[in-house]
């Protein structure tokens, strides 16, 4: 099979399945996770096969993998869509492929297939337990299987075939076809259990939260199609195209290809939470874990500074190297004010998921920020890196909630939440798989220097600033990372160590295969894809693993970008800030035992900053106003329709003024009555009516006289 | 079959006066033999339309399958039918969404006789606006697709029906004077009043023999003339601030009468512009575009508030069309603005799909409201909720309908939003940015209905005993599933559908 | 030959009882007797004219075969109105069928 029709077909197995298990086999709950998993892996080993072919072509960035075909007629031309996979999409092939296939399989475990079906459980909501009894006649609670299991699977599917398809496109417009797809069951998976008030609410913030930034990318993706005439990659990242967009002037003084980066950057916004439309990620966490972990750690996210990896030739048309234009400062501002903005917030939430997804945000921020001072290659590295130990971390989260859950069903106190980490406590004992995968993430997040793959992913991007002399950037992050080290540490100390703070930590149980074996899977690569990239001038180890990710992925540009120089500057405060963040957070949290003594817990960073608040005053309720009060019953209903209504009125005031001053009183009064009925007619037939005696003979006598008179008048005067 | 063949549109365009005419002789208690008859009959002019759109050659130009008669000897007016791509397409719509409708109304079962017969003359009253080429069969017919409307809202409406029908009809046909003003003034003008004809002489003509112009220019009277169509196909598309009419009749009308309402007639004012206005008017229309493209957008935008402030179902979905046929609008703006420009023909192309994709969905849109609404005799948003355990194919079919309706990408309705956006983004680029805010909105209305009937909390009345709410039936889930078919695969392959549009909008704009 | 004045006369006599009957009996039967008298003294005049006119045209005859067919229909539609009046009314007597009068 050639590469470019393997391509073509990876992404389809997860749609198959979508629309297997929808049609037909949503009733069977084991055939329905078969096929879907079946799909991933089908897809998986599709991606890996074309990873593999791409990485020993010589040359590859020349020479990507494309084919394309038309798709739809514009007047003389076509517009074509196609799949292309060239050396950064190759990279992301890759991680999304095992991620993906990872989050399935933790899914079969995570939904409690296998187990009996609730007492309560009703679809729409959480599975509560179910009471089974043992040989001995005691009757215990257990976990019970999710209601919905089929449907998860489906929309998951779905889900995977919008990752693929926004990974191997050649155009924006099917990459952003991927886009929408994904922000569909985004929405569909956080309302899962749509019975929760909380969860449907994050839903619909969600979709809302992303189209925002949607809807502006539409508008980047209809001026670039405008300007340049096509939407494939290849086509617009020519130097002669890039020069034109670059050298034409549009509004705000941006050049052309700076508005359109903008435009398509504010799209990244939403999706990969950016401030200011970060606010529906952490609401997001009602959606089951490893929804979670795939669309707001590893995929979804992710796509979103995938777009801008995409479009970074356009974003740096007009950059000369030396001063930042200005959509690359909006770019580089959004990414590292997200990235310190959220490290804060995350310092003082509670929920094990709600602190992991506005560390997600502050992750996001670091791409971004490198994007924006042009980092390429730093930011496509802690990509890949980060959706590595982020998703482990997610599904390690799930793991805890699982076994907390379980301790939970065990107690019976359903008051307890389980995503609490001030209830956790000394889990490493009783999850020591889940504990020590969940380490190895949250060093790899933290930046715990040489073998964590995110220390050498944070490291570049932290070099790379300090190189070109972005100080404000540096610092930014630098404070950031540190307080990244900081929470991370803070919630593995509450979670895992120390001793268990109740009972349904005491009785919290470790998950089975199906969740823990991703876990170790994702953990191996948490550790060793960081290996792929090691500077060459680093010192000791640089040069004795070749540089591998800068020559592969750097060669998806037209010019070679630079290896920055080695400084010990940025490296000494990596360093600093990941061993003294870590370290700092033992310290503090090794012997808190309640959130009331915990220091940090400000009512405004507890609150996010209130955006939130913020927002609904701003923006929610303005709009419910303007749609309920001012189109509806101001503008359409009193205006226009008072309009319509008062020709309806005029008009039938008209009429009554007709009938009742003229029909009325002239025609009918007057004429017809007075003037015709008693004055003139009435009479006369007083007098004639006498003649009707209503006796047939009388009448025909008259008429033969007529007729007499009548034939002697024609006589006398026709005849005669 | 040669006969047949030579008068294909003529036997689509009548077929269904004579199915109605057979089932004026059918016994008027034998409801089911009346809906299979009209179901069966509605079918045929399907059949004969899939062998015009089979024998359509594409790449020919000008019009194609045409018949002319004498009709009206005395005003040179003759019975001229034909069909282009823009037609065609149309056409096609209309056979299609007849027949599910009429499927859609066998619960109907009240004065079943005149329903089915009514709704068949509607149908020829539709098709004889699309086919027609000439331009007093054109107003013709569009009047009398007026009349069965009226009546269908009226006898089997809903509460506030008298209302509704009432505005529909008075509205409508007020916007209709002045456009047979200004017919009659180009048919005494030119002493035709055929529209091949007249494409060719009215555009450029300096002067007007036979009509006494009071002093005004020649381009006072044809600005006039053009505000004159405008309106009158503006309040049919409908555009704001025109639409009022269009919840009102929407949410009154029954079920199939919706569908029929938002799928097809909406089309004929959009088919309007683009038959009549575009080619008759080029210049004024250029002048002109960016009061067009105002009340698209204005369109677009309200609507989209619109129907996010309502708390009935059926307004929401009813607002949404004002909402989606402002692209329609919105493209033939830019289309007008930009003629003859690779802009143009996208626009007008992501214009015309955008009616036969908005003809698809919001025909959906409109059934699955009726179908929750014959269950529950309501359609109040928060007397609704919670469904979805209740009735999931039901709930999977709204979503999916839902999301089309919506614009997702992959589905239908992404194809020709994009294509509008783009065509009009060169021409009207400030236009095309406030859009932007309906486009929006449009996502909020959207899972606003669905949060409200499938999601929200469960109204436990809906779920035990005599409410208990049963799930979608077999007969149900046929009308929706050519419609869902078709979303699907206009979202994922429009070619076979746009390159008729397309090589017909090139030759024309 | 009888000369055509004899026939005339006779028809003309006929036709006066007719007349007669019509103006002055009081039964509706008798007055539909009249009409009948009448008519077909008229149709003695036509025959007659046919007999002494040329005999190659037969207009006459037939225009006596028309009358024979309208003074049938005329006597049934004539008899059907008095039996509905005397279901109705309980009398044919003219003078008092006077629902016309004002």
């Amino acid at each position: 099979m050639t590469t470019e029709l393997l391509i073509w077909l990876i992404p389809l197995p997860p749609v198959l399945a979508f629309f297997l298990i929808v049609l037909f086999t949503n009733r069977s709950k084991a055939l329905s996770h078969t096929i879907a998993v079946g799909a991933a892996l089908l897809s998986w080993a599709g991606s890996m096969v074309v990873f593999f072919r791409a990485v020993g072509e010589e040359h590859f960035g020349e020479h990507p993998f494309a084919s394309s075909v038309n798709w739809l007629p514009t007047g003389d031309t076509w517009f074509k869509i196609g799949v292309s996979i060239d050396p950064l999409g190759a990279a992301v092939l890759f991680f999304v492929a095992w991620t993906v296939l990872m989050i399935f399989l933790y899914s079969v475990g995570y939904h409690n297939f296998g187990q009996p079906k609730g007492d309560h459980d009703r679809a729409g909501l959480p599975p509560h337990g179910a009471t089974v009894t043992d040989e001995h006649g005691h009757k215990h609670t257990v976990l019970s299987v999710e209601p919905m299991y089929s449907r998860f699977f489906a929309f998951i599917g779905l889900f995977a075939f919008g990752m693929y398809t926004l990974v191997v496109s050649d155009n924006l417009l099917t990459m952003f076809v991927g886009w929408e797809i994904m922000g569909l069951c985004s929405y569909l998976l956080i309302g899962f259990w749509y019975g929760k008030p909380s969860a449907r609410a994050a839903a619909i913030k969600a979709f809302m939260t992303t189209r925002i930034g949607d809807v502006f990318m539409l508008l980047g993706i209809a001026f670039l199609y405008k300007a340049t005439g096509t939407l494939t990659f290849s086509e617009i990242f020519t130097e002669e195209t890039l020069g034109v967009l670059a050298n034409t002037k549009t509004f705000f003084g941006l050049s052309a290809a700076g508005a359109i980066a903008i435009l398509l950057f504010i799209g990244t916004i939403g999706k990969s939470a950016q401030w200011p439309l970060h606010v529906w990620l952490p609401d997001a966490m009602e959606g089951p874990t490893p929804v979670s972990a795939m669309i707001h750690a590893a995929t979804m996210v992710s796509a979103g500074v995938y777009a801008v990896l995409r479009m970074f030739p356009l974003l740096t048309a007009d950059f000369t190297g030396h001063g930042l234009t200005t959509a690359m400062s909006v770019v580089a501002f959004i990414g590292a004010f997200t990235a310190l903005f959220s490290a804060t917030i995350a310092v003082a939430q509670n929920d094990i998921k709600r602190v992991l997804a506005y560390s997600t945000i502050s992750q996001l921020g670091f791409m971004i920020a490198a994007l924006g001072i042009g980092a390429y290659i730093a930011a496509a590295f802690h990509l890949i890196t980060h959706a590595f130990f982020k998703a482990l971390l997610f599904l390690g989260s799930g793991s805890v909630i699982h076994g907390m859950e379980h301790g939970v069903l065990h107690t019976g106190n359903h008051h307890i939440d389980p995503q609490d980490m001030f209830n956790m406590g000394g889990l490493r004992k009783k999850m020591p798989i889940t504990f020590w995968t969940f380490l190895i993430g949250g060093f790899a997040l933290s930046g715990f220097p040489i073998i964590t793959a995110g220390f050498w992913s944070k490291d570049e991007i932290l070099a790379d600033a300090f190189a070109h002399g972005h100080w404000a950037v540096f610092i930014t992050l630098a404070v950031a990372a540190f307080l990244t080290a900081f929470y991370t540490m803070r919630q593995i100390t509450l979670t895992f160590l120390g001793e268990p703070r109740t009972k349904e930590a005491e009785h919290a149980h470790e998950t089975p295969w199906t969740m823990t074996a991703p876990l170790v899977i994702l953990s191996i690569f948490a550790i060793g894809y960081g290996w792929v990239g090691i500077p060459e001038h680093f010192p000791v180890l640089g040069g004795i693993l070749p540089n591998w990710f800068h020559e592969f992925v750097g060669g998806t540009l037209l010019e070679h970008p630079e290896a920055v120089e080695f400084s010990w500057i940025p490296l000494g405060t990596s360093l600093l800030v990941a061993l003294g963040g870590l370290g700092l957070g033992w310290l503090v949290y090794r012997n808190v035992k309640s959130p009331a003594e915990d220091r940090l817990q400000i009512p405004v960073l507890k609150n996010k900053w209130y955006f939130d608040e913020a927002y609904d005053f701003l923006f929610v309720k303005p709009a419910y106003w303007l749609s309920e009060t001012f189109t509806y019953l101001w503008m359409d209903k009193g205006f226009i329709d008072g309009i319509l209504h008062s020709f309806g009125k005029a008009a039938a005031w008209v009429g009554d003024a007709i009938r009742n001053y003229f029909d009325g009183p002239v025609i009918n009064d007057f004429i017809a009555d007075k003037l015709s009925h008693q004055w003139t007619i009435h009479p006369a037939a007083r007098a004639v009516r006498k003649a009707q005696t209503g006796r047939i003979q009388q009448y025909m006598l008259a008429s033969i006289g007529v007729l007499f008179v009548v034939g002697v008048l024609v006589y006398y005067f026709l005849l005669a | 079959m040669d006969f047949l063949y030579n008068h294909l549109l003529t036997s689509i365009l009548f077929f269904p006066v004579l199915a109605a005419l057979v089932i004026l002789f059918l016994p008027k208690d034998e409801a089911k033999l009346i809906r299979w008859t009209a179901f069966v009959a509605s079918l045929v002019p399907f059949a004969l339309s899939l062998v015009l759109w089979f024998n359509f050659d594409k790449s020919a130009a000008g019009f194609q399958f045409e018949e002319q008669y004498v009709w009206y000897e005395a005003l040179n007016s003759t019975f001229h039918l034909g069909v282009d791509g823009l037609s065609l397409t149309m056409v096609l719509l209309t056979t299609l969404l007849t027949p599910l409708a009429l499927l859609a109304s066998f619960s109907i079962s009240e004065k079943v006789k005149g329903y089915f017969m009514l709704f068949l003359f509607l149908e020829t009253g539709m098709l004889g606006v699309f086919l027609a080429l000439d331009l007093l069969i054109f107003f013709v017919f569009w009047e009398i697709g007026l009349v069965p409307m009226y009546f269908l809202i009226n006898q089997w409406g809903s509460a506030n029906r008298n209302y509704a029908s009432l505005k529909f009809m008075i509205y409508t046909m007020a916007g209709s004077l002045g456009l047979l003003l200004a017919v009659q003034m180009l048919g005494v003008a030119f002493g035709t009043y055929d529209l091949v004809a007249l494409f060719d002489k009215w555009p450029y003509a300096a002067t007007l023999a036979n009509v006494a112009l009071g002093g005004m220019s020649i381009g006072t009277v044809k600005t006039i003339a053009f505000w004159a169509f405008v309106v009158a196909f503006a309040i049919k598309v409908p555009v704001w601030p025109f639409h009022t009419w269009l919840p009102d009749a929407h949410t009154e009308a029954p079920t199939a009468g919706s569908m029929i309402l938002a799928g097809v007639l909406l089309k004929l004012g959009a088919y309007g512009f683009l038959r009549l206005v575009l080619p008759l008017y080029p210049m004024q229309a250029q002048q002109y575009a960016w009061a067009l493209a105002f009340l698209a957008v204005m369109a677009i935008i309200f609507g989209a508030f619109g129907a996010y402030g309502q708390t009935d179902f059926k307004r929401l979905v009813a607002y949404s069309s004002v909402n989606h046929m402002g692209f329609v609008l919105l493209g033939i703006a830019a289309a007008a603005k930009a003629a003859g420009t690779t802009d143009a023909h996208i626009a007008m192309n992501g214009a015309v799909l955008q009616m036969f994709n908005h003809g698809l969905s919001a025909a959906g849109m409109f059934f699955l409201v009726g179908v929750i609404y014959e269950r529950t005799h309501t359609r109040i948003l928060s007397e609704l909720g919670g469904l979805f355990p209740l009735v999931p194919v039901y709930g999977g079919i709204l979503i999916f309908t839902s999301m089309a309706s919506l614009g997702l990408p992959g589905l239908n309705g992404f194809i020709s939003e994009f294509l509008v956006v783009r065509g009009a983004w060169g021409p009207l680029p400030g236009f095309t940015a406030l859009a932007m805010i309906g486009l929006l909105f449009t996502g909020a209305y959207i899972l606003k209905g669905i949060k409200n009937v499938l999601h929200g909390p469960l109204n436990e009345h809906w779920a035990h005993g005599e409410h208990k709410l049963t799930e979608i039936s077999l007969r149900e889930v046929l009308v929706m599933a050519p419609l869902m078919a078709l979303i699907l695969w206009i979202g994922v392959w429009p070619a076979w559908i746009l390159d008729v549009i397309n090589k017909a909008v090139v030759r024309l704009f | 030959m009888i000369p055509l004045s004899w026939y005339l006369i006779l028809a003309a006599a006929l036709f006066s009882v007719g007349l007669f009957g019509v103006l002055a009996r009081k039964n509706a039967i008798a007055i539909l007797l009249g009409v009948e008298l009448m008519l077909n003294a008229v149709n003695i005049n036509l025959v007659a004219f046919w007999r002494y006119g040329s005999l190659a045209s037969i207009a006459g005859q037939v225009f006596a075969i028309i009358v024979f067919a309208v003074a049938a229909a005329e006597v049934a539609v004539g008899l059907g109105l008095v039996i509905s009046v005397y279901r109705r009314r309980n009398t044919v007597v003219a003078d008092e069928l006077d629902l016309m009068k004002w």
